[in-house]
Formats: structure tokens, C-alpha cells, sequence
């Protein structure tokens, strides 16, 4: 992909504590990851997405803070910008312009281009993605796979130096995901995937089980995620529809 | 105010939806007849004893629902203060938390669906008109589930901003959130079509 980065981020998590309606959904969350692909994996509800929003800046922990190269993701807006983008799960719930271009266009005059550098950006990173042609298209005439793509291309032409994607390849066909992965492993900046697919996560270089908001176990996908498998049969066998916390 | 049903069990949640609702208007209407402060205080005072009677739980449930309410008590004293007529003031957030009160206390303690009954009950004269009551029923219905939805749904899109922003959303999200529902509408069609529409039955 050759991309010219600002930096390679490094993601400090310390301390993170995050309750909702008085249900603690994060408890003292810390780890550190500096670079390459890190899989975060866990239950539904066990507040992988509530970290990713906390990781993205979107979100105040409670307690404690994120630090991306030294900035409060949360308290510093502007250089947060720059320095971490989020891929979410559903492009119809992310996208928000009509058009390819204006989308891509969006987080580029944000972070301060003007219109026609952001326009001559946007236009570039179409063309390294092999969609020249895709400027003016309106996104209501693209494929649920051709939409993950506009998304992913809309936050990596802002040039971040994390990106933390949340299950970002729900619903797609294997063939999409097959090429969207590809790009993903291609990608130099810091990459945090939550996923459920598990076969996706095989050859990360790292994966974070996260289990009733706290960490479970950290190491290499040979070890955590064979771990991670064998509990959730067990709970599979169980009750997996029981609330997490009972 | 959606979905304000009391999971704590009361003895109002046996009394019918019709005998309910008869008296909220009833006691609506009095709140408003009396404009002496010692008759709102000792109404108000009973309203209190009425959610106070199923014990503490529910009357701090209660208590926790008038809160919305404080822009219009700030106002109303205010006014009242530039006019120099306080007591006038104090009568009249006294008769709207009572009257607000009284309303939460009926909702709270009705099934949705009795309540639905009887606003499609009440519709039924409408049926001259064309309205099938049925159709009121599941719109009232549909309503209620899908607006948390949609809720959700413009936060997301609030949250695709404000992750390449440091500005507020601005209205350009109403767009796609519009075009969320739409969807979303269709969607929900086929659903209902699926299990019989809503007038396959004529009732």
C-alpha cells in the first residue's frame, strides 16, 4: 500500500474503569500495544466495544485514560484525530454523505485540509484502493462489501496511527472478507480488530481475551485463542444467553 | 416516557386501565378548578401519599420522574418573582407536579398493552371514518419499539462524526438517519406481512 506514515502508534491503556446504569462494563483495563495487528476477542457484553469507543477517544473512562504517543485520546480532541481512526461494524451506520468522495472528503477537512486538498487526498486514496473511478458514485448504489471498503478507505486517508475496528466484516461474503483481511495485513499502522472470527485472528501478532470487563489472558493467538475456544464451549453448553454478570 | 411500567408490583397495578384513566381526568380537571395554595399543598401532599403507599422503592421511582420538570419550575418562579406574585408561582408547580404525578403514577402502573386497548377503545368511533382500530393498535406499538431504535441508530451516526471530528454533529446526519428509517420501515413490513399483516383479522 506504501503509505507515508506520521508515526506508528503506540497505545497505552492504563487503569480503565467504565460503569453504565450501574453495571461496571470495564474494570482497570491496562495493557500496552506498540505495534502490529492485536486481536481483541470476548463474549458479547464483555465490553470490547466499550473499549474500542475508550481506545478511540469517544468515550470517558471513569477512571483512568488511553494515551496514544503520549495524547489523552479523550481530552485532546484534535491531535486525537490524528493520531487513531475506528472502522465500526455496519457502513450504513457509519456513513454519513451521499457520495463516495464527500465521505472520504469529511474527516480530511476536519482534521484542517481545505476543500481542494482534501478533494485531491480523497481522490488518491481511491486511486491506491483501485477505485478511481468511484469519486462521485452515490454510496445507495454500492454493495454491502463496496460500503465496509468506502468506510475503511474514509478513515485510512486520514492517515492514522492506530486503527481499532470493531468487527468490521459482519455480514460479508468470503470472498470480500478474504480481500478486505488482505488489505488489513498489508496495513502499517497499529491495528486493534475486535472480531468474532476467530479464523481471522489466526495469524495476528497478538490477541487480548477481554472477559466481563476485564483481562483474561494476552499472548499469542496459538495460545489465547485455543483458550478462549474451549471456555466458550464449555459456556455454549451452559446457559449462553444468561446475563454476563450472573 | 416510553416505556415507564413499574417493575415494582403495586396494588394501582390491579385496578383496570378504564377506572384509571376515568380518574386521572377527573383529578385533572379538579387540579384545576382550586387556585388556592392550601388546597394544591394538601393535593399535592395526597399524590406523595399515594406513591409513598406501596413503600419507598416506588416513591423514590417516583420522585426521580418529576425531574425533567425543573426548566419549567425555574421559569414559572422567575416570572413569578419579577411579578412579585410568588404564591401564585408556588400554585401553579404545585398543580403541574401533581397533575404530572398523577399521570406518571397511571402509566406506571398499566400494561402497554392494556393501554393500547383502550386508546384503540376510544378510537373506536374513528371506525366511521375508515380507521381500523387494529392498525391504530400496532402503530402505537410499532411506535414505541422502534423509536429507542432510531435513537440508537442517529447515535451511531453521531459517533461515525465525532470519531473524525472535533466538531458537533451538525444536521447532516439527520439524513442518513432518515434514510435508516425508511429502511428500517420496510424492513419491519415484511416482518408483519410474514405473520398475517395487520388486517387479515377484522375486529
Amino acid at each position: 500500500m506504501g503509505q507515508i506514515l506520521k508515526s506508528i502508534g503506540e497505545v497505552s491503556i492504563q487503569g480503565v474503569s467504565l460503569a453504565k446504569s450501574g453495571r461496571d462494563i470495564l474494570n482497570r483495563i491496562s495493557f500496552n500495544v506498540t505495534h502490529g495487528r492485536v486481536g481483541l476477542i470476548g463474549r458479547n457484553g464483555s465490553g470490547k466495544s466499550t473499549l474500542a469507543r475508550v481506545v478511540c477517544g469517544l468515550i470517558k473512562p471513569d477512571q483512568g485514560c488511553v494515551l496514544i504517543d503520549g495524547i489523552d485520546v479523550f481530552k485532546d480532541r484534535h491531535q486525537a484525530l490524528e493520531k487513531v481512526g475506528i472502522l465500526f461494524q455496519n457502513p450504513d451506520h457509519q456513513i454519513i454523505f451521499p457520495t463516495v468522495i464527500e465521505e472520504i472528503c469529511f474527516g480530511l477537512t476536519q482534521q484542517g485540509q481545505s476543500k481542494d486538498t482534501a478533494r485531491q487526498m480523497a481522490q488518491a486514496a481511491l486511486e491506491k484502493f483501485g477505485q478511481a473511478g468511484w469519486a462521485e458514485r452515490s454510496i445507495s448504489t454500492l454493495s454491502q462489501g463496496q460500503r465496509h471498503l468506502v468506510c475503511l478507505i474514509s478513515v485510512l486517508a486520514m492517515q492514522p496511527a492506530v486503527i481499532v475496528m470493531d468487527e468490521p466484516f459482519t455480514g460479508l461474503d468470503r470472498p470480500t472478507t478474504g480481500k478486505l483481511t488482505q488489505i488489513l495485513r498489508e496495513m502499517q499502522q497499529t491495528v486493534l480488530h475486535i472480531s468474532h472470527d476467530l479464523e481471522a485472528l489466526q495469524d495476528a501478532d497478538r490477541v487480548i481475551w477481554i472477559e466481563q470487563g476485564k483481562l483474561q489472558m494476552d499472548g499469542a493467538p496459538n495460545v489465547v485463542l485455543p483458550a478462549y475456544m474451549a471456555a466458550m464451549d464449555v459456556v455454549g453448553g451452559q446457559d449462553a444467553f444468561a446475563d454476563i454478570t450472573d | 416516557m416510553l416505556s415507564l411500567t413499574s417493575p415494582i408490583k403495586t396494588g394501582f397495578h390491579s385496578v383496570p386501565v378504564g377506572p384509571k384513566f376515568a380518574s386521572l381526568m377527573i383529578a385533572s380537571i379538579v387540579l384545576f378548578i382550586n387556585n388556592t395554595l392550601t388546597f394544591q399543598a394538601l393535593a399535592f401532599g395526597f399524590v406523595l401519599g399515594l406513591y409513598l403507599w406501596p413503600g419507598t422503592a416506588f416513591f423514590s421511582v417516583g420522585l426521580k420522574m418529576l425531574w425533567p420538570l425543573w426548566p419549567f419550575v425555574l421559569i414559572v418562579f422567575l416570572w413569578h418573582l419579577f411579578t412579585q406574585d410568588t404564591v401564585a408561582g408556588v400554585v401553579i408547580v404545585l398543580r403541574m407536579f401533581s397533575a404530572v404525578a398523577v399521570a406518571n403514577l397511571v402509566t406506571m402502573t398499566s400494561r402497554m398493552d392494556d393501554l393500547i386497548g383502550l386508546v384503540t377503545w376510544a378510537a373506536t368511533p374513528l371506525r366511521r371514518v375508515g380507521l381500523k382500530p387494529r392498525i391504530l393498535a400496532v402503530s402505537i406499538a410499532l411506535f414505541i419499539r422502534f423509536l429507542p431504535v432510531l435513537i440508537e441508530k442517529g447515535a451511531f451516526l453521531v459517533e461515525s462524526w465525532r470519531s473524525r471530528s472535533t466538531k458537533r454533529a451538525s444536521w447532516r446526519v439527520v439524513v442518513p438517519m432518515a434514510l435508516l428509517a425508511l429502511d428500517d420501515a420496510e424492513t419491519v413490513a415484511e416482518a408483519l406481512r410474514a405473520r398475517g399483516g395487520v388486517d387479515l383479522v377484522d375486529d
